[in-house]
């Protein structure tokens, strides 16, 4: 075959100019290692943003009481929501369930002589569907408990921990504000919550337990997590909502919300904003940097014509078509190219595995790899059909004659 | 097989027009061993180029086994150097860092057809100008005149039409020229058209015919044997 021969001739050029190959290389090799490990890193903290998303659940919308920009959870001593507000929420199409809670942050809880703080949740047995977490021993929170204000708790593993180190809890009794809580399960472990702090360090009582009892908040609800049936339909809902919690609070136009509302939506441009202005500068400069190599190629390929004139005056005395003077210089570059984009994208995610070991989320997948190959060929063929189109235009009787 | 009949090439460069060759007319016969005597400024690097199919005339035609060289495309020239042609050029011109047995080899690279035994017939044609032992050397290993054997054996692979040879012995000392000379009357014996192109007189009385070139036009044919 013809066009192996060729390739072979190119291949030989790159054996034989060594060093003008280790350049070229080199500068494909910093501009794909660049790339790849701009794309790993990106793909990683894209995952990290999936996985805060499933965290949070994309069919729930939570209702905060208090308007405001705060995030987080609001607390009991500002809550606002009604029970109507609860009815009418469940009354809208799309809507799946609505879990009402009463949350407290940060209360002091004792067990014997052990302390520490805890999130306390008030709940009704409905929140086990809402988070999709239930007690992993023991029992959760009943209908009955909150008919008789029961003075129980599900407790959380960090909070386990902290009160009863690897002693079984369950059957004790645990003071919340010096209220007695008998422990009657242990609540499945969560991680982090949707706003990054430790899910598991968390005691849930009945809902009218801690209203009545614990947080002096009989009337007003302070939270609840709204599960719809479409994700997809997660901002539609998330209007109503807030159209029917204007009108129940009797809300001017002129007033704002004295509620928030949180989609999954929401939590990934929460999470996404801080990250775009340094991605799209992280993206040109991945791109830019393969170009750059790409430069250098041409740079120096240019530079390799016109030293081989007389080469190529020879090669085209001896019988060498245009086409396959364009093809040994094109494929010389590609030879190039392909070189340092394998080797770039071993440098990169190299370099990537190294980052991922400060902590930084990664993600290796195909993709480094296909991006590899096609900035490799782009480069290859972009900026390598100049220099060999300029080495075919080239006067055969004028390149042998050149010295 | 080749004739020119009245060829004219002209360069021009800005507004200045130069008139190189200004009407060659002459015909070289199959087996023939022909020598051009071409004095520097007389035209004889052009008249060289259009011979070898490197360039087009201006005017005039210029047939190659009856075939019209001024009507063929780039591709078609190149077909023809590479199937019909053998160069033989001053400085040799052998590619750098490439053994002996490669350089012979070149021109095959582009040919449509790869003969089976390329190697073993490259292998006989260093052989057959006396360099078996030097087969895998690379040009810097050899001498002038070895080197210019190395070509001759290149502009061999192809059994060209036509082997042309350009000031061959230019570069080489007395003995290595008549060295390549007499290899070349070998050659001629072995029934090869042979075109030499120089300005030595000596170096053309080895062939039969002279074509005496001045100012761009024949001047005069000498027959010698």
């Amino acid at each position: 075959m013809k066009i192996m021969r060729i390739a072979s001739v190119s291949m030989n050029a790159v054996m034989k100019h060594k060093i003008r190959t280790f350049l070229i290389v080199l500068a494909i090799v910093v501009g794909i290692a660049t790339l790849t490990v701009i794309v790993a890193l990106t793909q990683g903290a894209n995952k990290k943003i999936m996985q805060q998303i499933n965290n949070f659940g994309p069919d729930a919308i939570m209702v905060h009481s208090g308007g405001g920009k705060m995030r987080g959870p609001a607390t009991a001593s500002e809550a606002d929501l009604t029970k109507k507000d609860m009815e009418d929420i469940r009354d809208i199409d799309g809507v799946k369930m609505v879990s009402p809670f009463q949350i407290s942050l940060d209360m002091p809880v004792k067990y014997g002589n052990k302390f520490t703080t805890s999130w306390v949740f008030g709940v009704e047995p409905s929140w086990q569907d809402a988070w999709k977490r239930g007690a992993s021993k023991g029992d959760f929170i009943s209908d009955s408990d909150n008919e008789q204000l029961s003075k129980v708790c599900v407790i959380g593993q960090t909070a386990a921990k902290e009160l009863f180190a690897d002693s079984n809890p369950i059957g004790e009794s645990i003071l919340v504000e010096n209220i007695s809580f008998k422990v009657i399960g242990i609540l499945e472990k969560r991680g982090q919550s949707p706003i990054g702090t430790d899910f598991d360090n968390l005691i849930l009582i009945p809902f009218t337990t801690a209203s009545r009892r614990l947080m002096n908040q009989p009337l007003y609800i302070t939270q609840a997590r709204v599960i719809i049936y479409n994700p997809a339909q997660s901002s539609v809902i998330a209007s109503r909502i807030k159209e029917t919690l204007r009108a129940n609070h009797h809300l001017a136009d002129t007033e704002e919300d004295d509620f928030r509302l949180t989609t999954a939506g929401e939590i990934k441009k929460m999470v996404k904003g801080t990250s775009q202005t340094l991605n799209v500068f992280l993206w040109m400069v991945g791109i830019i940097s393969p170009f750059v190599g790409g430069i250098v190629l041409m740079n120096i390929m240019l530079m390799a014509v016109s030293e081989r004139k007389r080469e190529i005056g020879l090669r085209r005395a001896v019988g060498a078509k245009k086409k396959h003077i364009v093809f040994q210089f094109l494929a010389e570059s590609l030879v190039l190219t392909f070189a340092g984009g394998a080797f770039g994208v071993i440098a990169g995610v190299i370099i990537a595995i190294l980052f991922s070991l400060t902590g930084k989320p990664i993600s290796i997948t195909w993709q480094p790899f296909a991006v590899a190959f096609i900035f490799s060929a782009v480069i290859g063929l972009f900026f390598g059909i100049y220099p060999a189109r300029k080495a075919a235009s080239l006067d055969p009787a004028g390149a042998l004659s050149q010295k | 097989m080749i004739e020119f009949n009245d060829i004219k090439k002209s360069f021009t460069s800005g507004a200045v027009r130069t008139d190189v060759l200004k009407g060659v007319t002459f015909k070289v016969n199959k087996g023939e061993f022909a020598a051009i005597m071409a004095p520097s400024g007389t035209g004889k690097t052009t008249l060289l180029n259009v011979l070898g199919c490197l360039m087009k005339a201006s005017s005039g035609s210029y047939l190659f086994e009856d075939q019209d060289i001024e009507t063929l495309n780039d591709d078609q020239l190149s077909g023809i150097r590479n199937k019909k042609i053998g160069f033989v050029f001053q400085t040799f011109n052998l590619l750098e860092r490439t053994s002996a047995l490669d350089n012979v080899l070149l021109p095959l690279v582009y040919s449509d057809v790869y003969p089976a035994d390329a190697t073993k017939k490259a292998s006989r044609l260093i052989e057959s100008v006396g360099l078996k032992d030097r087969i895998n050397y690379k040009p810097s290993e050899l001498s002038g005149g070895q080197q210019q054997r190395v070509a001759i054996a290149r502009a061999l692979i192809n059994d060209p039409a036509v082997i042309l040879a350009d000031e061959p012995t230019g570069n080489l000392d007395s003995n290595s020229a008549k060295e390549i000379m007499e290899i070349f009357k070998t050659l001629h014996k072995e029934g090869r058209t042979i075109i030499v192109v120089t300005h030595d007189i000596n170096v053309a009385r080895s062939a039969e015919r002279i074509v005496y070139l001045k100012d761009g036009k024949v001047e005069k044919e000498e027959v010698l044997k």
